[in-house]
């Protein structure tokens, strides 16, 4: 990488940085309002609706494509293209499940009656849990556009490039999840 | 569904109306007769600093005259008691404030402020352009976007009113209509534009100055955008969250802000978060215009450098502690009204540093009183006289008095007017040249700024004595015998003073255009690297790169009769491409805020996915993958 990519990769970098600096205070605002909110003095409550086994299900798909994705990055710097494909495949289809088990979690609520009106209980569970799927879903669309410009076949350092700045963003994602589980869902499942 | 144009238009709608139809057609002439096509084309893809502020300016001095043709409604309306003028009573007259406040600060003040940043700050540091040109265009669209959005709720006779602050429940039980949705949309599209700019300009100031120029060689006016962006990154991302739970409250049936488990005081809590650190975002970056030009038309360095800084960061950190000196009336307790009251206290200490510093550069200097100047010393006393009233308005236990009365309008006004608008105008008169390469009269804008001035004083000193005599803010009426008559008069015929003044500023330009008065690179002898540039300043600066040894690094090789030292290593930029996707970007904001304001799924739907499409086409088609050569990833 020369002197040029090394420094405009570093403005990307320190930008997209403070861009998830944002983020977190989002989150971090959205997690208070949880936290006020919950237990509501009526209607449904968490300890009902959780569900350990759908928890460490999703849990298990949207954590390990953490790694799954480090692997990719690992074998693209080492040069090994279809290990790197097959890493990306990997992140690709796991953050799909867990999108998957989380849209049906949703379903599942919405259908027995408990949507965002029940109580504000599930108003600031929708509002925090809702906002970091719709995360996952961008980062869907976000691995699609790596597909498709491994197919068009960039520059080798632009696509590290997008490639770093994508990873920051999957494991800010990641890292908002584990924090979802603490705060949302453990305290009511054990 | 239910279609916005529908039933019964108010004569000062469907005025709106036909104002709108004259003026678009009397445009549409002018740029068809002068061939103007081309070159809107070419601002429509623009990712230059420079052009993108002048749009920034631009649209938000457009928003700025709706803005004070509302200020001016309801002071006609208070003009006499119990006053019938117009429409301009009772839910008109709560538009009519509503839209007055929002636009003034989001649409009006912080755009301009951000078009200032966007053409000074990349030439004072000897950057050549934003860190990220194109993120740069996209914060721009976004904020026009919010800002025509939340506009047009006025030509559907739907402009919302419930105050610039949204308190809840007045913005989510008491008005289910689409009123208040055209504020929480319009809001909450143009913040998110401010906030990717904020982030681009740090970018920017950190990583991109001129080589030798360290950040204690910087001048004031990129400190204070410095500071003024991290406070925006803090404040604005609270109002986002806080418009998206009030979205969900609105429109999906949560219940955080009313109900018996919500609580209308949480809306102010996190609103204020927002609204408080938004104040020194609008006041910091008039500090640091005001601190580049009092230099320069003093010729003295600035006094006390380093106190300036730290001065600036103590207004920025202490700006985020305050935020409940707004609620002293809600019931906070004892302890938390002392907490914020003395905070609030404090404010003042840096801010009083900061005015003796400035008092102190002009001592001894040679000043020249221009037009810039004149604007920066109307500030000083104007600004001083706000303050006072912020210190008597944060002893908790008075506020319980002045609460809610015209004491309080007077006092913001005093504030955000001394530093924001006098701030705008000065920085306007001051890069003109930068801008346009024309000089603007001097004659008028000294007849721009004695009216405004005087317009300013005469509108509201005259709301202290209103309202420590009991006017409430927000009321459209009072009655003859309550001692209160000869005051708002006052306040009236100056707030036409002001009006006034602002055609002065129009014949300005009109003059300047018509004979285009050549500026040079350095008409006012300035001191700092963006003099050195070609006016206006032109898309490839900096050729070849000065290297910074001091502060003022300009002023001094000028008076020791050395040319500037350059250097052609010069860290990279990326490329400013052109590209329509910015624009695009915004109109389908636009659309998907109307698909969200009336409920129309489908075309929030389609809109937001036109929104990830551009996204992604973005990503896999940047300028950079076509201009540069390099080993491909495979084959």
């Amino acid at each position: 990488m020369s002197e040029y990519e090394g420094a405009l990769l570093k403005d990307k970098k320190i930008g997209f940085g403070m861009y998830l600096g944002v983020e977190a205070i989002m989150f971090a605002t959205l997690f208070t309002n949880y936290i006020i909110f919950t237990p509501s003095p009526h209607g449904p409550q968490p300890g009902e609706l959780f569900e350990a086994k759908s928890l460490i299900l999703s849990s298990f798909f949207l954590l390990s494509s953490s790694f799954t994705l480090i692997g990719a990055e690992r074998f693209l710097s080492k040069g090994k293209k279809l290990g790197f494909l097959i890493g990306l495949g990997i992140t690709f289809l796991f953050a799909a499940i867990f999108l998957g088990l989380e849209v049906k979690e949703f379903y599942k609520y919405v259908s027995e009656g408990n949507g965002v009106s029940a109580n504000n209980f599930m108003a600031s569970y929708f509002v925090l849990v809702g906002l970091h799927a719709a995360h996952v879903a961008f980062g869907l669309g976000w691995m699609a556009a790596l597909f498709t410009n491994w197919m068009r076949n960039i520059q080798k350092h632009l696509y590290h490039e997008k490639l770093k700045i994508f990873s920051y963003y999957w494991h800010f994602v990641d890292v908002m999840w584990v924090v979802i589980i603490l705060v949302v869902y453990l305290r009511f499942l054990i | 569904m239910k279609l916005p144009i529908v039933g019964f238009m108010p004569s000062d709608v469907i005025a709106a109306w036909i104002f709108t139809f004259v003026v678009g057609a009397i445009i549409t002439i002018y740029v068809l007769k002068r061939r103007k096509l081309p070159l809107i084309w070419d601002y429509m893809r623009t990712t230059n600093h420079r052009k993108i502020g002048t749009l920034y300016l631009l649209f938000g001095f457009v928003f700025f005259l709706r803005a004070g043709i509302d200020a001016l409604l309801m002071r006609s309306q208070l003009a006499l008691p119990n006053n019938h003028f117009w429409l301009i009573q009772g839910e008109k007259y709560n538009e009519v404030f509503t839209t007055h406040g929002t636009i003034m600060i989001f649409f009006a003040a912080m755009p301009m402020l951000l078009g200032l940043m966007n053409v000074a700050v990349p030439l004072q540091i000897g950057a050549r352009d934003l860190a990220f040109p194109y993120l740069n265009a996209i914060g721009f669209w976004l904020f026009f976007a919010g800002g025509v959005f939340f506009n047009l709720s006025f030509f559907f006779n739907q402009a919302p009113s419930v105050g610039w602050t949204g308190y809840a429940p007045l913005s989510t039980e008491y008005t289910p209509g689409p009123n208040t949705n055209f504020y929480v949309f319009g809001v909450q599209v143009s913040g998110l534009g401010t906030i990717l700019t904020a982030i681009n300009l740090i970018v920017t100031i950190l990583r991109h100055r001129a080589p030798g120029m360290k950040l204690t060689r910087m001048p004031l006016f990129p400190w204070a955008a410095l500071f003024t962006s991290w406070l925006i990154l803090i404040a604005f991302t609270v109002l986002a969250i806080a418009l998206y739970l009030m979205m969900f409250e609105r429109q999906f049936g949560a219940a955080f802000f009313s109900g018996d488990e919500g609580d209308p005081v949480y809306w102010q809590h996190l609103f204020w978060i927002f609204g408080h650190p938004e104040v020194y975002i609008l006041a910091l970056p008039a500090f640091g215009i005001f601190s580049d030009i009092i230099t320069t038309f003093s010729k003295k360095r600035i006094f006390g450098y380093p106190a300036m800084v730290v001065s600036l960061a103590l207004i920025g950190f202490l700006g985020l502690m305050v935020w409940a000196h707004h609620m002293f009336t809600v019931g906070l307790g004892a302890m938390a009204n002392t907490f914020f009251a003395i905070t609030t206290m404090m404010i003042a200490i840096p801010t009083g540093v900061k005015v003796f510093n400035w008092l102190f550069t002009m001592r001894g200097g040679i000043i020249r009183f221009t037009t810039p100047m004149l604007f920066a010393l109307g500030f000083i006393p104007s600004f001083v006289m706000g303050g006072v009233t912020g210190v008597m308005l944060s002893v908790s236990a008075a506020d319980f008095q002045y609460h809610d009365t015209h004491f309080v309008v007077a006092h913001f006004h005093y504030v955000i007017i001394s530093s924001t608008i006098l701030g705008i105008f000065a920085g306007i008169y001051y890069w003109f040249p930068k801008i346009t390469g024309y000089l603007l009269d001097e004659k008028l804008g000294k007849w721009h700024f004695w009216l405004f001035l005087f317009g300013f004083h005469m509108t509201f000193l005259p709301m202290h004595l209103t309202g420590l005599n009991g006017m409430q803010r927000r009321a459209y009426v009072y009655y003859a015998g309550e001692g209160l008559t000869a005051l708002n008069f006052t306040s009236t015929v100056g707030a036409f003073l002001m009006g006034i003044s602002m055609l002065f500023f129009f014949w300005n330009l009109y003059k300047t255009f018509r004979f285009k008065p050549i500026a040079g690179n350095d008409p006012w002898d300035g001191r700092t690297l963006e003099w050195t540039q070609a006016s206006p300043s032109p898309e490839n600066t900096f050729e070849p790169m000065p290297v910074v040894h001091t502060s003022d690094p300009y002023w001094f090789a000028k008076k020791s009769g050395h040319a500037m030292i350059t250097t052609d290593d010069v860290r990279p930029m990326p490329p400013s491409p052109q590209t329509i996707l910015p624009f695009l970007t915004g109109i389908l904001m636009i659309s998907l805020s109307f698909g969200m304001v009336y409920h129309w799924f489908w075309l929030a739907v389609l809109s937001g996915a036109g929104v990830f499409a551009i996204m992604f086409i973005r990503n896999v088609s940047d300028e950079r993958i076509k201009m540069e050569k390099g080993e491909k990833i495979h084959e």
